[in-house]
C-alpha cells in the first residue's frame, strides 16, 4: 500500500499577477481516494488541472509512479517540457460541465480517444466501452446522443469515457456541482464503486460525506497552499487549522 | 415613360442576345463552382492555422492574421488586375503555370479563380474562427485529457460542432463570392456582364445588362430566403433551449 502513485513538490502555479498556487507538496499512494476541500478561488481545481497538465505548472515538480513527468530542467516553459502524452494516457479527468463531446453518441463519445489516440480497432473498443456503460449503468444508452440523457447519466458517461483510456489516476473536478440534487446520489455511487475497486482517485468536493466515508485522506486548501492534511476523522472532525474550522462550519451549517 | 422602359426592359433585344447573356452568366455559375470548393479549403486551413497552439508556432498564428486581414482589407478588383496584369510577365515561371489554358478554360478565367480564392479564403477563414470560437474549451479540455493531440481534438470534436453553427454566414459568403464573380470582366473573361456591356455599347440599351442581373437574382434571391429561413431555425434551437431532458 506503500507504493507511490503520485507525488506533487513544490507546486507553483501563476495566472499572470495572480498566483493561484504557491507551492504545494503531495503524496498519492496506489488505491488511494484522496479528496480536495477548500472555498472557491483557494487552488483546488488549479490543482487538479495542473497534474494532468491542462494548466503546466511554472514550478515544481510531479512524478507518476516514479516517473519525472518534466522532461528536463526546462520546467515553466510551457507545453514542451512536459512528457503530455505520458501523463494525458496515464490519468483520466471527469469535469464539473461533463463536456461530452455533444454531436457523437454514447457510444462514439467513450470509444473515440481509445481508436484515436491508442489506435485499437472498432471492435475491441465496442466491446470494452459496452462493458464499460453497463458497469455505470447505462448499457441500455449506447446510442443514444448526450442532450438525451439526465445530467447524472451524462456524467455516469464521462466517467466511462475517462476509464476507456485505462488510466492509473482519476481526478474528479467538482463532478456532483452542476447536477440536481436528485442526481448527485448515482454520480457519487458509481465513484464510490470505482474507488473499491483500487482506483486511485483525487477528488475535489464540497460533499462532506463522500469524503468522510471514501476519502483515505482530505486535504483542506485555502489561498494556494495546503492548509492541513490527514485522515478524513481527524480533518473533518478535530480540525486544528482556524481556518479549516472555520471552512468546516459555514459548510456543515447549511 | 416609355422611353424608359425602352432603355431598361426592351423585350426585344433581351431576347435577341438572352442566349449570349446566358452564356456568360453560365461562366459566372462555373468560375463560382470552383473558387467555392477552393476557398472553402483554403479558408479551413487558414483558420486550423489561427488555432494551433505553443509559443513556437506564433511567427505562422501571425502571418497567417496578417494575411487575413491584408486581404479583407484590399479591394478585390485591385487583386485581379495584379494577378492578370503581372503574372503572364513573370519569365521564370514555365508558360503552362503562367498562361494556364487547363480543362479547356482560358487564362482569365484561372486569374479569376485565383484571385477570388485568396481574397474568399480570407473571408471564409473569418466565419470559420467564429464556428470553432463558439465551441466551449471545456470540449477542447476533455478531448485533451483523454489524450488527444490538438489536431486530433480540432478534427473530432471542434470542427464537426463548429461547421454547424455557420451555414448562414457561409452562404452569405457565397451570395458576394457569385456576385463578385462579374469582377472577371476586368480580366476580360466573356462572362454575363462583359458580354453585356458589350451588347450595351453597340446599340446603347440597357436591356441586357438588365437581364444579366435578373440571372444573379434567380439564385441570389432564393438564397438570401435560405439564409433567412438558416437563421431563423438556429435561434428557435437557442430559445428552445439546450437543457437537459431527464431521460
Amino acid at each position: 500500500m506503500s507504493e507511490s502513485m503520485l507525488k506533487l513538490a513544490g507546486i507553483h502555479k501563476r495566472f499572470g499577477e495572480l498566483e493561484v498556487l504557491k507551492g504545494v507538496d503531495l503524496d498519492v499512494q496506489k488505491g488511494e481516494v484522496v479528496c480536495v476541500l477548500g472555498p472557491s478561488g483557494s487552488g483546488k481545481s488549479t490543482l487538479l488541472r495542473c497534474v494532468n497538465l491542462l494548466e503546466p505548472p511554472e514550478e515544481g515538480e510531479i512524478f507518476l509512479e516514479g516517473h519525472d513527468i518534466c522532461k528536463g530542467p526546462g520546467s515553466g516553459t510551457g507545453e514542451q517540457s512536459w512528457e503530455l502524452d505520458f501523463v494525458r494516457q496515464r490519468v483520466g479527468m471527469v469535469f464539473q460541465q461533463f463536456n461530452l463531446f455533444p454531436h457523437k453518441t454514447v457510444m462514439e463519445n467513450v470509444t473515440l480517444a481509445p481508436r484515436q489516440v491508442l489506435g485499437k480497432s472498432r471492435a475491441e473498443c465496442e466491446e470494452r466501452a459496452k462493458a464499460l456503460l453497463e458497469r455505470v449503468g447505462l448499457g441500455d444508452k449506447l446510442n443514444q446522443y448526450p442532450e438525451r440523457l439526465s445530467g447524472g447519466q451524462q456524467q455516469r458517461v464521462a466517467i466511462a469515457r475517462a476509464l476507456a483510456m485505462e488510466p492509473r489516476v482519476m481526478l474528479f473536478d467538482e463532478v456532483t456541482s452542476a447536477l440536481d440534487p436528485e442526481l448527485v446520489k448515482e454520480v457519487l455511487d458509481t465513484m464510490r464503486e470505482l474507488a473499491s475497486e483500487g482506483m486511485t482517485m483525487m477528488v475535489v468536493t464540497h460533499e462532506m460525506g463522500f469524503a468522510r466515508e471514501v476519502g483515505d485522506q482530505v486535504v483542506f486548501m485555502d489561498g494556494g497552499v495546503i492548509v492541513e492534511q490527514g485522515k478524513p476523522a481527524d480533518v473533518l472532525d478535530a480540525p486544528r487549522e482556524e481556518r479549516t474550522k472555520r471552512f468546516l462550519g459555514l459548510v456543515l451549517e447549511r | 415613360m416609355s422611353e424608359f422602359f425602352h432603355q431598361y426592359f426592351d423585350f426585344t433585344v433581351m431576347g435577341d442576345h438572352f442566349s449570349e447573356v446566358l452564356e456568360g452568366f453560365m461562366k459566372n455559375l462555373l468560375l463560382f463552382a470552383v473558387v467555392v470548393l477552393l476557398a472553402l479549403s483554403w479558408g479551413l486551413l487558414l483558420a486550423l492555422i489561427r488555432q494551433l497552439p505553443g509559443r513556437k508556432l506564433a511567427p505562422l498564428r501571425f502571418l497567417t492574421i496578417a494575411y487575413i486581414d491584408v486581404l479583407r482589407a484590399i479591394p478585390i478588383l485591385i487583386i485581379l488586375l495584379l494577378i492578370s496584369g503581372g503574372i503572364p510577365y513573370l519569365n521564370f515561371i514555365p508558360k503552362e503555370i503562367r498562361i494556364p489554358q487547363w480543362f479547356g478554360q482560358p487564362d482569365p478565367f484561372w486569374y479569376s479563380v485565383l484571385g477570388l480564392t485568396l481574397v474568399y479564403g480570407a473571408y471564409m477563414a473569418e466565419v470559420y474562427r467564429a464556428g470553432i470560437e463558439a465551441i466551449p474549451q471545456g470540449q477542447v479540455e476533455a478531448a485533451r485529457s483523454l489524450g488527444m493531440s490538438h489536431s486530433q481534438a480540432m478534427r473530432h470534436v471542434v470542427v464537426p460542432q463548429a461547421v454547424t453553427k455557420i451555414p448562414a454566414p457561409m452562404l452569405n459568403e457565397m451570395i458576394s463570392l457569385l456576385k463578385d464573380t462579374t469582377l472577371a470582366s476586368v480580366v476580360a473573361l466573356g462572362e454575363s456582364v462583359l458580354i453585356s456591356r458589350e451588347i450595351l455599347a453597340e446599340s446603347f440599351n440597357s436591356s441586357a445588362v438588365i437581364l444579366a442581373g435578373l440571372m444573379f437574382l434567380a439564385i441570389t434571391l432564393p438564397a438570401a430566403r435560405l439564409v433567412d429561413y438558416l437563421i431563423k431555425r438556429n435561434q428557435g434551437k437557442i430559445t428552445r433551449g439546450s437543457h437537459i431532458e431527464v431521460a
